[in-house]
């Protein structure tokens, strides 16, 4: 059986084809401003990749903020849900999922199917989520995909309240002010993040194996905060971005 | 400089209470409100010390208590639920905000101890009946120590620890009264240091340094300089003294405060009389009031509004923890008396940490402004 996952979200659509529980292709485009035709577009080009055309896919399950804009999938499936069933899939010794996107940090307790035991989202509050960092890297003149390793030289620990993003912005040009290294306003900027992730995954409750997925996952300075935060080991997945898609194809597959 | 030990205190918090526990061999217990008949506990024996805020970010309550709860009461519960008072042999709380309470609660369900009081004090201390009811309130709460300690609480051992805890309430008071000169001999974070030190140490060894204090202070030569702007601080539990300290590096001197880790922690003292408890009670129901219990006339404000008067104060920070709903019912009001008194006033909400960098563009206009009017 072949399979199709669509995870819309705010920042990039995401498709996954699979079959019989194998990764035919795999695909990532911005979704902008129209959803749907960002759906769209990411399905072709994933099925292009596969060597398929859409009538070879049985099933396609849309999720993600804007899963009702495709207008090509049988039926939607919650982020949540599909977070959970593609952790599983991928790990099934997961139980803690937690799932860092562009504009929403989630905590997701799941059983050994991948079914949702209990949930938490980060709540009108973007200092919990990618866009924030960002935001934060802006401020500071740094390439997103440096701040990672940038934080990680980071020689003191500076607290950042981080409860409300705008807040936290002037925070961090108060820092800039004071001549603060660029290095720690990082990591300050990355513990921020993760205290509020990790605050949300504490209320559903911290099991092993803890999975940590989405586009932020590739933050090695997000990662290191979240894991001092934890004070557990935290496994990421190769494609950390793509568990939402896959989560729904196996959902479609079931 | 003796001043310097009761940092040393406030910032090693932890390593007294076990060296003291260590000394002595005796008990220590954590209690969450200065509504805690302290007395009680002392004359038994028990070391008191208050569980204050560690500003340090944490991620840990939100399982048991809201966001929405204040940072002090979230700071609070966090170091419990890390372990960081586990030489604690006992918790209490004297009953005065929801947000603490429930903090306590959580502490008490999560963080084991053998001893652990919820004690209900008057939530109207207006009321006529205010006294009868702490005085059987604090008899409950006497009977449950000797229960836990399994040995009586002496009359005579509650007359020394009244004694000890009025000497210690004088003492601060004279230091306090050192504050009206100008420039006064210490800085407003050193005197609240010596209030929080006072929370969290011995009391009578805490007299002896309170005693060094008010020798040294007349040769101090480092002090503040005259001719600052004096201010007065005013508000909820606040023991962020760093913030304190960057105030005064502005050019102003806190001179004084009516704060829940400052004055209204010892202003008033135990008048004996034969029935110690009611003495007792009626010493936390005579003291400044906390706004959770100042209602339906506010006599919180006639110690503010003589504090200004008697340390002349030209302005006023009102100081509060975030989501402290009780202060922040009074503080139209109290705007409005400060006002009409002729004292400017400055509104900040105190998080866990204190965004510094946000206060400093207020505090600085602030105190512009003031230099202003005094010029």
């Amino acid at each position: 059986m072949i399979t199709a996952g669509i995870d819309v979200g705010s920042k990039t659509v995401k498709v996954v084809i699979l079959q019989d529980g194998k990764i035919l292709a795999r695909s990532l485009v911005l979704t902008g401003f129209e959803q749907g035709k960002a759906a769209e577009e990411a399905f072709a080009l994933a099925l292009k990749q596969a060597g398929l055309s859409a009538k070879d896919i049985q099933k396609v399950v849309a999720t993600g903020a804007g899963r009702t804009s495709v207008s090509f999938a049988t039926e939607s499936v919650s982020d949540v849900a599909a977070d959970a069933r593609g952790a599983v899939f991928i790990n099934p010794n997961a139980r803690t999922v937690i799932d860092v996107g562009a504009e929403e940090g989630r905590g997701i307790s799941t059983d050994t199917r991948g079914k949702v035991i209990d949930f938490a989202v980060n709540e009108r509050c973007a200092a919990g989520a990618g866009t924030f960092t960002e935001a934060m890297s802006r401020a500071i003149e740094v390439k997103l995909e440096d701040m990672g390793e940038l934080s990680l030289k980071s020689t003191q620990e500076i607290p950042l309240n981080a409860q409300c993003a705008v807040f936290a912005e002037s925070e961090v040009v108060s820092l800039v002010h004071a001549k603060t290294s660029k290095e720690d306003i990082a990591r300050a900027i990355h513990d921020g993040i993760s205290n509020r992730i990790a605050a949300m995954a504490r209320r559903v409750g911290v099991q092993n194996d803890i999975v940590l997925i989405g586009g932020v996952a590739r933050n090695k300075g997000f990662v290191a905060s979240l894991k001092r935060q934890l004070e557990a080991d935290i496994k990421i997945p190769d494609e950390p971005e793509y568990v939402g898609a896959l989560g729904a194809a196996v959902i479609a597959a079931s | 400089m003796t001043l310097d030990r009761a940092k040393e205190i406030v910032t090693n918090r932890h390593d007294y209470a076990r060296e003291w526990k260590k000394k002595t061999g005796s008990k220590v217990m954590g209690y969450f409100c200065t509504y805690v008949p302290e007395e009680i506990v002392y004359a038994a024996g028990v070391l008191p010390i208050r569980v204050i805020g560690s500003h340090e970010a944490q991620s840990y309550t939100e399982p048991h208590i809201y966001t929405m709860f204040c940072p002090f009461s979230r700071d609070v519960l966090a170091q419990g639920l890390r372990g960081k008072y586990d030489y604690l042999d006992g918790i209490m709380i004297g009953h005065s905000c929801l947000h603490l309470r429930q903090a306590f609660g959580a502490w008490m369900t999560n963080v084991p101890a053998s001893f652990s009081y919820y004690m209900y004090t008057p939530a109207k201390i207006q009321s006529p009946h205010a006294k009868e009811m702490m005085l059987a309130e604090t008899t409950e709460f006497k009977k449950a120590v000797e229960n836990w300690l399994g040995r009586p609480i002496t009359d005579d051992a509650l007359d020394k620890s009244i004694e000890v805890y009025n000497t210690n309430r004088r003492l601060l008071k004279q230091i306090y009264e050192l504050r009206k000169a100008d420039p006064p001999p210490l800085f407003g974070s050193e005197a609240i240091e010596l209030v929080l030190s006072s929370q969290l140490s011995d009391k009578a060894e805490h007299n002896k340094l309170l005693e060094s204090v008010l020798k040294e202070l007349p040769q101090r030569r480092n002090g503040p300089q005259g001719g600052n702007i004096r201010l007065m601080i005013i508000g909820s539990e606040d023991d962020d003294t760093n913030f304190l300290r960057y105030v005064e590096g502005l050019g102003a001197t806190i001179v004084a405060d009516e704060h829940c880790t400052g004055s209204r922690y010892f202003w008033n003292e135990t008048v004996p009389e034969k029935d110690r408890l009611r003495a007792i009670g009626n010493r936390y129901m005579n003291r400044p009031p906390c706004p959770t219990k100042d209602w339906e006339s506010r006599r919180r404000f006639v110690h503010i509004m003589n504090m200004a008067k008697e340390y002349n104060i030209q302005g006023a920070i009102l100081v509060q923890q975030k989501f402290c709903d009780p202060h922040e019912f009074d503080i139209p009001p109290l705007k409005a008396l400060l006002e009409k008194n002729g004292i400017p006033s400055l509104f900040l909400e105190f998080d866990i940490t204190v965004p510094i960098g946000q206060f400093r563009t207020r505090v600085e206009a602030f105190l512009e402004m003031l230099q202003l009017e005094v010029v």
